[in-house]
C-alpha cells in the first residue's frame, strides 16, 4: 500500500485525466518516490522487479483523503524489462492486455475491471475453452493460481473464476488476470479448463464439492476435502447454514 | 479412564490382598517347602572345596565369608553362570541398559539438548526403568491375521539370537562361556538368523510396511554379510585360528590387529552397523517410508524385548569388533594383587583377570560409543546406495585387505614364526 | 460362500471402486497416510512395483475446516484468528494478505510504522515455519540431529514474536489497518542479537545437513522437476525458484515495505529435491538481511495502526492479493457486497498448489525418495485442507 503519511505530497496537478487511475498514480508516484530517496534500493536480484503499483481499488473511500494527481512520476530506481514502465500511464500496460484480448475476441468477451496489476473478464461458458487457450498461448498466462466459485442465489448463478499468471514473461510477473464465467445453480456445468492449465486440476475438483459445479472434461469429479461420506448440498453454497449460525 | 467397582470399599480390597498373601503362604508352606526338600535329598550336590555342599553348609556359608567365597567361587564357574550371568546374557544385558542411557544422553548433548532428566534424581538415570515400567503394562496387539506361534515367538528368538552370540566373546583369559574351535564361523552362522526373524516375523504379522522391512532387511544382509565375514577372515589369516580367544592371545603375541588392517576394521565397523541396522543403515526400520519396518505391529513388550535384543547384539558386534582388532582384553594389569598389601588369607580376586576385564569393557564401550555417534550425524541412507556400497565398494575394500594381510603372512611378518610376533 | 466377484459386482451398485491387487500381482497398493509418520495429516495411496512407485493418488481433506465457508459468518475483523489456523507456525503471513485483501476493499492506509512492523513481524514467522520446515525434512530423512537444531533454534525468533505480538504461534498481529500494537522496547538490540546468532547457526546447519554426503545422495537428482513442468503444474514458492522461475512476490509485487529492501531472490536451476530443500535455506538467509534493513529503515515514532470504524465495511468490490509465505505466493480473494461480512473468502495457498507435483514426481521414483521428495514440496497438509 501506499505511504501516505511520510511520502512527500507532490499537489502539482498533472495532466493525467483519467479519472480511474488517478488515485493509484498518486499511490504509485509516492512509493516510488520513497523508493528514489531511499539510498540502498538498487536490487540486486537476477530477476526484474516490479515498481510497487499496489493495486487500489478505483472507488474513493470516506476513510482516503481526497486524491490530488501527480505530474510526473520519479523515475523508478529499479531498471527492469518489464513494459509500460512508467507511472503515469500505469493502467496502459493492463490496458493494453485487454485490448489484445478484445480485438480478438470482441464482443464475447466483457471487461469487469482493470486495475493497476489486476485484469477480471467474463466470457460466456461456451467460449471459456478458446478464451483460455488464447491467454495461455499469445498472451503468456500460462498457469492458474486458483479457481474458486462464488455464489450468488439472487441471480441464481455461480461465478467461477480462475486467476491467471505467469512464470514465463517477466514482464506478466505481477499481473493477475481473473478469467471468470457464470452458470446457473440448479445444474451447473461448465467446461474443464483441465487441457489448457493443467493446474487447475484439484482447484477444479475442489470448486466441484465445494460448490456443486460439474467440470465438463475433468476425469475426476469425486470427493476430494470432504469426507467420503457427506451427504449434504455442497458446502459453499449460500443456502448451505452452518449449524448454529 | 479408570473406572471403580460400584461397591468398592478399600477395607475390601486391602483384605483381598491380604487373603491372597495368606493363601501364598499357605500353599509355599505345603507344597513349596516339601518339594524343595525332596529335591535337595535325591539331587546330587556338588563338593565345594573338600565338602559336599548340604543345604545347612549353604546357610551356615552366608554367615562366615572364609566359607562364603569357596561357594561363590564354585558358582561363578559353572556354565550356568556363565551362560546367565558374567560373560553371557547378564553382562550384555546391563551393557545393553548403559548403552541405552548413554546413547540418550549422548546424543541429547549433540543435539543440543538435556535428554532424560526427570526419572531419578540424577540425570534421570532411572528413564529407562520407567520406560521398562511401560512397556510391560502395555497390552500386547497381535493383528488379526497373524500367524501367532510365529509372531510370538519371534521375539523371544530374537533375544535369544543375540545372547547366543554373547556366549562366544571371550572377555578375559578363560571367561568365556563357549570356548569352541571354530567360534568366529559359530558368530556368523548366529549372526545370519537376525534376517531370518525379522522375515519371519514381518510375514507372521500379516502387513504390508513389516513385509517390506523384512524384505530390505534380509537385502542388507546379503548385501552386507560378504565383507562383514571377508573383513574378519584377514584377521584369521594374520592369527592362523577361528577361536577368539586364540585370536585374542595371538594380536597379544604381536600388536593389535587394527594397525595391520584397517581398512578391514573400517569394513568391519561399517558392516557391522549395517547388521546392527542403526542409523544410516536402518532402511528396515525407516520410520518416514515404511512406518517402523518390520517393527510396525510390535507392540508393548513385543518391541521391548527387541529392543533388548538389537542393543544386546549391539554389545555382541562391539565386542566382537575389540576381540578381532583392538587386541581383546590387553591392556597393562592395572590392579594390585591384594585388595591390602600383606593379605594372605583366600584370594579374593585375581588381578590379571579383573584387569583383563575392565580392559575389555573400557574397549568395548568405546566402540560402542563408535557406533552411537553416525546416528546423530548422518541421515538414513537409500536402499540402492546401500547396495551398491555393500557389493561394490566393500567387498573391494575386504580383499584388499586381504591381500595385506597375505602379503604380511608370506613376507615373514606375521604369523607363527613372523618378525614381529614376541 | 461369496466368490471376489460377487462381491465386486456388490461394490459396484453401491457405487464404491475396489481395486483388485490379485489382478497383477507385482503391484503392491500402500496407503501412506494419516497414520504413516511420513504424511502428516494427509494421505496418499501409492502402488508400488518392487521399489518403484507406479501410481500415486493425494487425498487431502484430513484437517478440512471449512475457513472460507467460517469467513462469510465474521465480520472482517473476527475472521483473524481463525483464519490464522490453517498455518500457525506462519500465522502472521497467511493473516497478511488478508489483511491487505480487506485494506484495498475498505479502503485503509496502514501508517507507515505499521507497514515496517508487519514487514518485521512477517518475516520473523517466515523464518519460524522454515525451522519448523526444515527440522521435519531433517526427520524424514533419518537425519535426528537436523531435527532438533532447527527445533530449537526455531525459540529464537518464537521469543522475538512473543515479545513482539504476545503470543507464541497464534498472534492475530496482522489486522485490517496495521497491527495490533508497537514493538516493546529494546525489541531491536534484541532482534538483531539473536538473528546475529542465527546466522552463525545457519553455517553449521549447512555443514551437518547441506554438505553431508549422504545427504547429497539422498536428494541430488532425486525428484527433478523441470523448469517446464514446473510452469505448466503451477506450483509457487521455493518448489518454484528451485526450478529456476525467479518468482518472488516481494520482489514481483513488492507489497507494504518491500520495494525499499534491498534483497535478492533466490533460486536454482537443478529442480530436484536438494534444490528444494536448499531454496528455503537461502531464503532464511536472505530473510536476516531484510529483517536487517526492516530494523534500520523503520520510523523511530508514528502510528501503527489506522482508526478503523467499529465494523469496517467497503463498496461491493471484490480483491486478490497476494502475499509471499514461507510456502510460496498466499492469495487472498475476497468478494464484499457491502456488508461487514465477506462475501466469499477464497485462500489460494502454496500448499495445494504445490502438491500437483507429487504425483508428478513420485511416479517412477523409489520408494525411498518418497519422504525426500514429499517434503521437499513444501506442503502444509493443514494448510492446503484449510
Amino acid at each position: 500500500m501506499s505511504h501516505k503519511e511520510d511520502a512527500p505530497v507532490s499537489d502539482i496537478p498533472s495532466g493525467n485525466k483519467d479519472p480511474s487511475t488517478s488515485d493509484q498514480n498518486k499511490v504509485k508516484k509516492m512509493s516510488q518516490s520513497d523508493n528514489s530517496s531511499s539510498a540502498s534500493s538498487v536490487t540486486r536480484t537476477s530477476s526484474s522487479s516490479a515498481p510497487s503499483r499496489a493495486p487500489k481499488p478505483p472507488q474513493t473511500s470516506p476513510l482516503q483523503p481526497p486524491a490530488t494527481q501527480p505530474s510526473t512520476a520519479p523515475k523508478p530506481a529499479t531498471v527492469s524489462s518489464m513494459p509500460a514502465k512508467k507511472e503515469s500511464e500505469a493502467p496502459a500496460f493492463e490496458k493494453g492486455l485487454v485490448s489484445q484480448i478484445l480485438s480478438r475476441f470482441g464482443d464475447r468477451v466483457r471487461v469487469a475491471y482493470i486495475r493497476p496489476l489486476r485484469i477480471k473478464i467474463y466470457v460466456d461458458p461456451a467460449d471459456i475453452i478458446e478464451v483460455a487457450t488464447f491467454l495461455r498461448d499469445t498472451m503468456g498466462f500460462d498457469h492458474a493460481e486458483s479457481a474458486s466459485g462464488t455464489d450468488y442465489p439472487k441471480d441464481n448463478q455461480i461465478e467461477v473464476i480462475y486467476h491467471l499468471s505467469s512464470n514465463t514473461r517477466e514482464g506478466l510477473y505481477s499481473q493477475v488476470l481473473a478469467l471468470s464465467t457464470r452458470t446457473g445453480r440448479d445444474d451447473a456445468r461448465l467446461p474443464s479448463l483441465i487441457n489448457v492449465y493443467k493446474s487447475v486440476e484439484y482447484h477444479e475438483r475442489e470448486t466441484f464439492e465445494m460448490l456443486g459445479v460439474y467440470f465438463e472434461g475433468h476425469p475426476r469429479n469425486e470427493r476430494f476435502l470432504l469426507p467420503e461420506d457427506w451427504a449434504d448440498i455442497p458446502p459453499l453454497r449460500k443456502d448451505f447454514r452452518i449449524k448454529g449460525r | 479412564m479408570s473406572t471403580y467397582p460400584e461397591k468398592f470399599r478399600f477395607g475390601e480390597f486391602v483384605g483381598s490382598i491380604v487373603w491372597l498373601v495368606f493363601i501364598i503362604l499357605i500353599l509355599v508352606t505345603l507344597i513349596g517347602l516339601p518339594l524343595i526338600f525332596v529335591v535337595l535329598f535325591y539331587a546330587p550336590l556338588p563338593p565345594v572345596g573338600d565338602q559336599v555342599l548340604t543345604p545347612y553348609l549353604f546357610l551356615s556359608m552366608t554367615v562366615d565369608p572364609t566359607r562364603t567365597l569357596p561357594i561363590i567361587k564354585y558358582f561363578i564357574h559353572t556354565d550356568l553362570f556363565r551362560i546367565a550371568a558374567f560373560p553371557g546374557f547378564s553382562y550384555a544385558a546391563l551393557f545393553a541398559a548403559v548403552t541405552i542411557f548413554v546413547e540418550r544422553k549422548f546424543l541429547a548433548k549433540m543435539q543440543l539438548r538435556v535428554g532424560p532428566l526427570y526419572a531419578g534424581k540424577i540425570e534421570g538415570i532411572f528413564q529407562l526403568l520407567a520406560d521398562g515400567l511401560k512397556l510391560v503394562s502395555k497390552e500386547i496387539i497381535v493383528p488379526s491375521g497373524a500367524d501367532k506361534p510365529i509372531f510370538w515367538a519371534a521375539p523371544i528368538a530374537f533375544v535369544a539370537t543375540a545372547a547366543a552370540v554373547t556366549t562366544l566373546i571371550p572377555v578375559a583369559p578363560g571367561w568365556v562361556a563357549a570356548n569352541i574351535n571354530v567360534g568366529l564361523l559359530a558368530v556368523f552362522a548366529i549372526l545370519g538368523f537376525f534376517p531370518l526373524i525379522a522375515l519371519l516375523f514381518s510375514w507372521a504379522s500379516n502387513s504390508k510396511y513389516p513385509f517390506i522391512g523384512g524384505l530390505r532387511a534380509l537385502h542388507q544382509m546379503i548385501a552386507f554379510e560378504i565383507p562383514f565375514i571377508l573383513s574378519a577372515l584377514s584377521v584369521v589369516i594374520l592369527a592362523g585360528s577361528l577361536n577368539l580367544t586364540e585370536i585374542v592371545n595371538s594380536q597379544i603375541s604381536s600388536n593389535w590387529y587394527i594397525l595391520f588392517l584397517p581398512i578391514s576394521a573400517f569394513v568391519f565397523y561399517i558392516s557391522s552397523l549395517a547388521e546392527l541396522e542403526r542409523i544410516p543403515f536402518d532402511l528396515p526400520e525407516a520410520e518416514s517410508e515404511i512406518v517402523a519396518g518390520w517393527l510396525t505391529e510390535t507392540s508393548g513388550m513385543i518391541y521391548g524385548l527387541i529392543q533388548l535384543g538389537s542393543y544386546i547384539k549391539t554389545y555382541a558386534l562391539a565386542a566382537l569388533f575389540v576381540v578381532l582388532f583392538l587386541g581383546g582384553w590387553a591392556g597393562p594389569v592395572i590392579f594390585p594383587a591384594e585388595l591390602t598389601p600383606g593379605y594372605t588369607g583366600v584370594r579374593i580376586y585375581n588381578a590379571i583377570t579383573a584387569s583383563a576385564i575392565f580392559w575389555f569393557t573400557i574397549k568395548t564401550f568405546g566402540m560402542i560409543m563408535l557406533m552411537l555417534l553416525p546416528r546423530g550425524i548422518n541421515p538414513r541412507i537409500r536402499i540402492d546406495i546401500l547396495l551398491h556400497t555393500g557389493w561394490y565398494k566393500l567387498i573391494v575394500l575386504a580383499f584388499i585387505n586381504m591381500f595385506v594381510a597375505l602379503a604380511l603372512v608370506y613376507g615373514g611378518i606375521l604369523g607363527p614364526g613372523g618378525l614381529l610376533v614376541r | 460362500m461369496t466368490t471376489i466377484e460377487d462381491k465386486i459386482e456388490e461394490s459396484k451398485k453401491l457405487g464404491m471402486q475396489i481395486v483388485k491387487e490379485s489382478e497383477d500381482d507385482r503391484l503392491m497398493t500402500l496407503s501412506v497416510g494419516p497414520q504413516h509418520p511420513g504424511s502428516g495429516h494427509f494421505r496418499f495411496v501409492i502402488k508400488v512395483d518392487g521399489d518403484y512407485i507406479v501410481y500415486c493418488d493425494p487425498d487431502p481433506g484430513y484437517v478440512h475446516r471449512g475457513d472460507e465457508k467460517m469467513c462469510e459468518y465474521r465480520n472482517v475483523i473476527q475472521n483473524i484468528p481463525h483464519l490464522e489456523r490453517p498455518v500457525i507456525h506462519d500465522s502472521n503471513n497467511i493473516t497478511y494478505s488478508y489483511s491487505l485483501a480487506v485494506e484495498e476493499l475498505v479502503g485503509i492506509e496502514v501508517p507507515r510504522r505499521g507497514q515496517f512492523i508487519r514487514a518485521i513481524a512477517s518475516e520473523l514467522n517466515r523464518q519460524v515455519y522454515t525451522l519448523y520446515w526444515l527440522a521435519i525434512y531433517g526427520i524424514f530423512l533419518g537425519h535426528s540431529t537436523m531435527f532438533m537444531w532447527p527445533a530449537g533454534d526455531r525459540e529464537l525468533f518464537i521469543d522475538l514474536l512473543e515479545a513482539l505480538t504476545g503470543a507464541r504461534v497464534t498472534h492475530a498481529f496482522n489486522i485490517p489497518g496495521g497491527v495490533r500494537n508497537d514493538i516493546p522496547e529494546g525489541f531491536k538490540d534484541r532482534c538483531l542479537r539473536n538473528v546475529g546468532y542465527f546466522e552463525k547457526r545457519l553455517k553449521e546447519y549447512e555443514d551437518i545437513f547441506y554438505n553431508n554426503p549422504l545427504f547429497r545422495q539422498r536428494t541430488e537428482g532425486v525428484g527433478i522437476l523441470q523448469k517446464e513442468d514446473a510452469i505448466k503444474l503451477g506450483v509457487t514458492g521455493s518448489v518454484l525458484r528451485a526450478s529456476g522461475v525467479p518468482y518472488d512476490i516481494r520482489k514481483v509485487e513488492p507489497y507494504d515495505v518491500y520495494n525499499e529492501i534491498d534483497f535478492n531472490v533466490q533460486y536454482m536451476r537443478t529442480g530436484d529435491s536438494f534444490a528444494r530443500s536448499y531454496v528455503p535455506f537461502l531464503d532464511m538467509k536472505e530473510s536476516c538481511h531484510i529483517i536487517r534493513q526492516l530494523l534500520d529503515k523503520m520510523p523511530k515514532s508514528g502510528e501503527v495502526r489506522a482508526k478503523l470504524q467499529p465494523n469496517p465495511k467497503g463498496p461491493p468490490n471484490e480483491a486478490y492479493r497476494r502475499v509471499e509465505s514461507g510456502r510460496g505466493a498466499l492469495g487472498y480473494y475476497v468478494v464484499s457486497d457491502g456488508t461487514p461480512k465477506p462475501y466469499r473468502v477464497k485462500i489460494s495457498v502454496g500448499s495445494f498448489r504445490n502438491i500437483l507435483a507429487l504425483p508428478f514426481l513420485l511416479v517412477g521414483s523409489r520408494m525411498a525418495d518418497m519422504p525426500s521428495i514429499y517434503w521437499s514440496l513444501n506442503y502444509w497438509p493443514v494448510e492446503a485442507d484449510r
